[in-house]
C-alpha cells in the first residue's frame, strides 16, 4: 500500500491512537484485495454500535474528517419503540444509552440524522463520487441511481472512512469491477402500472438469481418514479448480495445495455415476466390467515411522497381499533408531513408515526399485545421478519392500507 | 497437506476444523450466547463454532456483522480462526476488528480438501494452512 504523507502521519501515531489504529484496520482492510493506495472519501454514514469498541478507536479523535451521517438506530429509537406500544421492561436504560452515544460522537463531528435513507436527508454522492455506507439498501441505491462508488462496508469499515476520510481503492470503487455479470430482460410487464409491492417482488427475485454478482435490467420506463426504483433495489442485497444493479436509462453508467456490460457478454440472461413476478410475491407472502395484526410501512424509512400517499389512502378513513399502523420515516420528513398536513390524517385514523428507528426489525414479541403477524409492502422486512418466524402479508401501500381499515387481509 | 492463500487477518492459530458449504452472517446464522449455529436447516444447526477453525465459502447479509461477532468474541464465542473460498466485505472486516486469524483464495478447495474434525495448523501470516491430521 503507497501512503502519502499525511496518511503516514496518520499512521505513524501523530494524530493520536484513534486515528492510527483506524487507518491501521483500513490497510489491512485494502490489502485483502490488493489496493494500492487509499482515496478521499466524499461521503461517510454509520452507526453508533460496537460497544468498548467504539470508544478505544475514537480515542483521542476531536474531529473526524468525513462528511458523516448516522444510521437508524442512533437517535430516538427508544422513544419510537414506546410510541410503537413496546413494554417497558424492553426499554430500560435505552435513553442513558442514546444520550451517552450523543454527547461522545455530536461533538466529534458526527450528525445525527438516525436515518437509513442518508440520501432524503442531505447526505447524497452524486455520480463517481465515493461513499463508504453499511446499510445494504443506501448502498445499492448509491450505486445504481446515483452512479456514486461504495463497497459492502461493514459497519466498523465506514466507521473507521468516517473518522480518517479514506477508504481502499478497490472492488466498487474502479469501473472496471462494477460492469454487470448477469443480464435480466423484463418482457410482457406493464411496468408503468406495477405498483410498488411489484417492483419489489421483481427486485428480491432478481437477487436470488444474481447472488453476489454486478446485475443489468432492461425494460425499466425511463420516467419510473424514485419510490418504485427503491422498491426495486432494497431487496436485491436481501435475497442475494447485490451491490450494484445498472438499470438501463437510468443509471448514470448504463445509457445502454452494451455499456453496462462493459462491452462484454453477459455470465447469464434471465428473462423476467408474470411467472417470476408471481414466485416473487409468493416467496414473500407467507402468511395463511386473513386477520391482519400488524402493518408497517418505511423499510427503508419513507419520503415525502410515499407519505402523501398513505395520507391520500387514510383520508376520512379510521384503522381497525385491532390493528397497530406503524409508518416509519425521518426527522426531516416528519416535519414536511405535518406541514402538507399527512402527520394529522394518519394520526387521526389511528396510526403511529416514529422517526429515528428501523422498522426491519419490528418488536412484535415485545409489544404489549405479542404479535405474530404483519402486513407490509416492504420486500425487505417481509423477508428478514419472516426469517423471524412472523407471518407476512405482502401487498402494495393500497393493499395495506385496506386490510387495516377492514382488519382483514384481502388480495 | 500444505495449502497456501491470501491473508485476510495476520496471526497464528491450530484447532480443530469446522466445515459449512454455505455462506455466513454473524447477524442471524450465529447464536452469540452459545456461539452455535442458529438457523434450522444450516448444514451446521446446532453445532458450535466457538474455539474452532470455521471453514465456509464466503460472507454474505448484514453490515452489522462484525459487531454481532465482536459481542460473540467477549463471550468466548468466536472462531479461533476462519478459512473462507473468498471473502468479501463485511466477513473480511469481521476478521479484522475481531482479531481473527484468516486467509482465503488456497491453492485448493478448502470445502472439499477440509473435513469437520480435522486438526489445522493455520498461519495466515503466511497465508498457510496445513492439514495435521485427518480427524
Amino acid at each position: 500500500m503507497n501512503l502519502t504523507d499525511e496518511q503516514k502521519r496518520m499512521y505513524d501515531g501523530e494524530y493520536g491512537p484513534g486515528f492510527q489504529k483506524a487507518i491501521n484496520m483500513l490497510i489491512e482492510y485494502g490489502e485483502v484485495w490488493d489496493a494500492e493506495r487509499l482515496v478521499n472519501v466524499h461521503s461517510a454514514h454509520t452507526g453508533l454500535g460496537g460497544g468498548d469498541w467504539l470508544n478505544e478507536i475514537l480515542e483521542g479523535v476531536d474531529q473526524i474528517r468525513a462528511f458523516t451521517t448516522t444510521h437508524a438506530g442512533s437517535v430516538g429509537s427508544v422513544q419510537a419503540r414506546r410510541a410503537m406500544g413496546v413494554e417497558e421492561k424492553y426499554l430500560q436504560g435505552g435513553e442513558e444509552y442514546e444520550k451517552q452515544m450523543l454527547d461522545l460522537c455530536v461533538p466529534k463531528g458526527f450528525i445525527p440524522a438516525s436515518t437509513c435513507t442518508p440520501y432524503l436527508v442531505g447526505n447524497l454522492p452524486t455520480a463517481g463520487r465515493i461513499f463508504s455506507w453499511p446499510g445494504s439498501s443506501g448502498i445499492i441505491i448509491s450505486n445504481s441511481i446515483f452512479g456514486a462508488r461504495g463497497n459492502r462496508d461493514a459497519m466498523p469499515a465506514s466507521m473507521v472512512s468516517a473518522i480518517t476520510g479514506l477508504t481502499p481503492d478497490m472492488l466498487l470503487l474502479k469501473k472496471e469491477q462494477r460492469y454487470g455479470e448477469v443480464l435480466f430482460k423484463i418482457e410482457d410487464l406493464d411496468m408503468e402500472n406495477l405498483n410498488e409491492a411489484d417492483y419489489g417482488a421483481i427486485g428480491y427475485y432478481i437477487g436470488g438469481v444474481a447472488e453476489t454478482r454486478n446485475v443489468v435490467v432492461e425494460g425499466i420506463p425511463q420516467n419510473v418514479s424514485f419510490d418504485k426504483l427503491k422498491s426495486f433495489l432494497t431487496p436485491q442485497p436481501v435475497s442475494g448480495a447485490v451491490a450494484v444493479c445498472h438499470i438501463v436509462g437510468v443509471t448514470p453508467e448504463a445509457p445502454t445495455v452494451e455499456e453496462a456490460l462493459g462491452h462484454k457478454q453477459p455470465e447469464m440472461i434471465v428473462k423476467i415476466g408474470r411467472k417470476e413476478l408471481r414466485e416473487g410475491w409468493e416467496s414473500l407472502h407467507t402468511a395463511e390467515k386473513n386477520e391482519v395484526e400488524v402493518v408497517s410501512f418505511g423499510c427503508p424509512q419513507l419520503g415525502i411522497s410515499e407519505m402523501g400517499k398513505i395520507a391520500r389512502l387514510l383520508e376520512g378513513k379510521k384503522i381497525a381499533s385491532s390493528v397497530k399502523f406503524v409508518v416509519s420515516t425521518t426527522d426531516q420528513v416528519y416535519i414536511l408531513a405535518k406541514r402538507m398536513g399527512y402527520v394529522e390524517i394518519i394520526e387521526n385514523a389511528g396510526g403511529i408515526i416514529v422517526t429515528g428507528i428501523c422498522v426491519m426489525g419490528f418488536p412484535y414479541a415485545q409489544l404489549e399485545t405479542p404479535a405474530t403477524t404483519g402486513a407490509t409492502n416492504s420486500a425487505k422486512a417481509a423477508s428478514y421478519q419472516a426469517r423471524r418466524g412472523i407471518n407476512i402479508q405482502y401487498g402494495s401501500f393500497e393493499d395495506c392500507v385496506n386490510a387495516a381499515i377492514t382488519g382483514k387481509w384481502e388480495r | 497437506m500444505i495449502l497456501h492463500g491470501k491473508t485476510v487477518k495476520k496471526g497464528q492459530v491450530e484447532g480443530e476444523a469446522i466445515v459449512s458449504q454455505i455462506p455466513f452472517s454473524y447477524l442471524g446464522d450465529l447464536n452469540v450466547e452459545t456461539g452455535t449455529v442458529a438457523p434450522v436447516g444450516h448444514d451446521l444447526e446446532g453445532q458450535s463454532i466457538a474455539g474452532k477453525i470455521f471453514v465456509f465459502p464466503t460472507g454474505k447479509g448484514s453490515t452489522v456483522g462484525p459487531y454481532v461477532a465482536n459481542m460473540a468474541k467477549k463471550l468466548g464465542n468466536t472462531p479461533a480462526g476462519m478459512i473462507c473460498v473468498d471473502v468479501e466485505p463485511v466477513m473480511a472486516m469481521v476478521a479484522i476488528m475481531n482479531d481473527i486469524p484468516m486467509v482465503h483464495k488456497l491453492d485448493q478447495n478448502p470445502l472439499e480438501v477440509i473435513s469437520t474434525g480435522d486438526f489445522i495448523k493455520m498461519d495466515a501470516t503466511e497465508g498457510t494452512v496445513e492439514i495435521v491430521n485427518k480427524g
